[in-house]
């Protein structure tokens, strides 16, 4: 199977001697979900940042077969990568339609409305609050909305930064399921930074171990079925010392 | 009859005409809160630009640089303006990228520009420049009113409401809203910020053409006209919180009337010392302008 997205040599720079990312290398296959793992600061949100045109990098992005590292956000949304960012960054300033139709700026009005339509099918939680301000979604709609703001252009592959970030785990809950349906649909392929591991390991077919900027580690999802080697891969990867608190394997 | 009689009588067409010409700086502000809005910047260019754009439009209309009909002098006015706002966006811009305040003071020098090639093309005399207005006039419980008067009302009530239509119900006045308020969202969804950008920028130049021609009537038109009205225009964008459409809007109906009062019952000589003194004081009381924006401010 050929690959969506392929990252070649990737590295990311913040001024002129700090690297946050250096020489990292992945494959993302259509519609398959593949995790970043890593400690704080380790460059997971730096790698997604690249790929999705929001920060300058080295290296090579091929996204369905077009290198796509000279082409601008706004380019790469409509060829079908968005981000879904750490801090949700949901304009409370506007309704929660108003942030759907932002998702879906680039695509037609009629198209637009089928697919608020199927945002709000899938998170039934913000759909009896669409026409509110953002600012009052609680943090667990807010991140309904910044993920359903993301499917609103159709996407293939969407890059998710933390979406279990300051969640209460029923809500964090709630959340994987719903991606895990967005997942079983199939066409969507998804690049998933996660603390949560159980959470990740539910949905995920690949995992990459970051560290300091670098790839230390792969497996696949079969390969960690069992606690013990989940656990080992942690270790072994991230460092059992090292290994931050908030890498929940259990 | 009574002295509250008399205060009435007076008061009426004072709150009118601060009324009209609260318009008119309502019309100045709302361009100069546009661009902060959107781009950050406080467009120190805007009233010199806009003198310009009734420079033209005389020089345009009266033969001085050709002899157009009123209406086509205004067009190409218009049209100047915009590519002005273009040209001043595209230098502004890289410099925003680095420094609001550069930009910022950018955009005094573009205006120092435009003043210079005003005084250039024009030279510094005062000229004439009318409106074609319908001769009217009519009185109403002690008021006289004019067509000027209702001719502004009009164009401010259908130029304000036309903008707010679409601040608040298309796609593009969402794209401004969310660029306003969280540029890294607009950028994330795939917005082109520059065109959004331009957008407000265009809109500003057409309001300051708007309201430099309604201006010009009341007074003469001479290369500092226009920046002078404009200085009430950014006092009203101040008390309305700088970044808020519906505050420059009441902000600016406010400074008209309350130099209208000032002027009439204090002294005419010091109405600017008089709005420096309002500015300050609506800093202080209302740091974020009487309009302070909450997370659900609409516009
Ligand atoms: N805007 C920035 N300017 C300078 N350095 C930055 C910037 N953003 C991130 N960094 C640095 O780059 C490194 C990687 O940051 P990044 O945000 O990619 O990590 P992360 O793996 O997403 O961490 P977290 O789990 O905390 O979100 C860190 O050392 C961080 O301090
Ligand atoms: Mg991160």
């Amino acid at each position: 199977m050929t690959s969506l997205l392929s990252v070649k040599n990737l590295s990311v720079f913040y001024g002129a001697s700090a690297q946050a990312v250096e020489n990292v290398s992945f494959e993302v296959s259509p519609g398959k979900v593949t995790a970043l793992l890593g400690a704080n600061g380790a460059g997971k949100s730096s790698i997604m940042k690249a790929v999705g045109g929001l920060i300058p990098a080295r290296g090579e992005i091929i996204f369905d077969g077009a290198p796509i590292s000279h082409f601008p956000v706004r380019e790469r949304v409509r060829r079908g990568i968005v981000y879904v960012p750490e801090r949700r960054e949901i304009v409370g300033e506007l309704s929660v339609r108003e942030n759907l139709v932002l998702g879906g700026y680039q695509i037609s009005a009629a198209e637009r409305r089928n697919r608020i339509a199927l945002v709000l099918d899938l998170f039934p939680e913000i759909a009896s609050k669409v026409d509110r301000g953002a600012w009052r979604l609680s943090g667990g709609e807010q991140q309904m909305l910044a993920i359903g703001r993301g499917l609103m252009s159709g996407p293939r592959l969407l890059l998710l930064d933390e979406p279990s970030l300051g969640l209460a785990p029923l809500l964090v809950r709630r959340v994987f399921e719903r991606l895990g349906a967005i997942r079983s649909a199939g066409e969507l392929a998804i690049v998933l930074v996660e603390q949560n591991l159980r959470m990740t390991m539910r949905l995920c077919d690949e995992l990459h171990f970051l560290r300091s900027g670098r790839i230390v580690g792969h497996k696949r999802a079969d390969e960690l079925k069992d606690e013990t080697a989940r656990q080992q891969a942690v270790d072994a990867y991230l460092g059992a010392t090292e290994s931050e608190p908030r890498l929940e394997t259990a | 009859m009574s002295a509250a009689y008399h205060i009435l009588l007076d008061i009426f067409p004072l709150l009118w005409s601060g009324l009209i010409t609260g318009c008119l700086y309502a019309l100045g502000a709302l361009g100069l809160v546009m661009i902060f809005k959107s781009s950050r910047v406080v467009n120190f260019s805007h009233g010199n630009v806009a003198g310009l754009a009734a420079f033209l439009i005389y020089g345009f209309s009266s033969g001085t640089l050709l002899t157009l009909s009123w209406s086509a002098a205004v067009l190409m006015a218009v049209v100047a303006v915009i590519a002005i706002a273009f040209l001043s966006y595209a230098i502004v811009a890289p410099i925003m990228a680095k420094s609001d305040l550069t930009a910022t003071i950018a955009t005094l020098s573009l205006g120092l520009i435009a003043q210079g090639v005003t005084l250039l093309v024009f030279g510094a005399d005062i000229v004439p420049l009318d409106l074609p207005l319908p001769r009217f006039s009519a009185s109403l419980l002690g008021l006289r009113i004019t067509g000027y008067d209702l001719t502004v009302l009009a164009v401010a009530v259908a130029t304000i409401v036309g903008l707010f239509l679409v601040i608040d119900y298309t796609k593009l006045g969402v794209a401004f809203r969310a660029i306003s308020a969280n540029p890294i969202a607009a950028e994330i969804c795939g917005l082109n910020l520059r065109s959004v950008h331009l957008f407000a920028w265009t809109v500003s130049a057409v309001l300051g053409v708007i309201g430099a021609l309604l201006i010009v009537p009341t007074t003469f038109l001479s290369v500092t006209t226009v920046a002078t009205f404009m200085l009430q225009a950014f006092a009203a964008a101040v008390l309305g919180g700088f970044s808020s459409l519906p505050g420059a809007l009441v902000g600016g109906i406010a400074i008209g009337i309350l130099m209208n009062l000032f002027t009439f019952y204090v002294s005419p000589e010091f109405t600017n010392t008089f709005l420096l003194v309002v500015i300050l004081v609506a800093l202080n009381v209302f740091p974020n302008g009487i309009f302070a924006s909450t997370g659900g401010t609409r516009v």
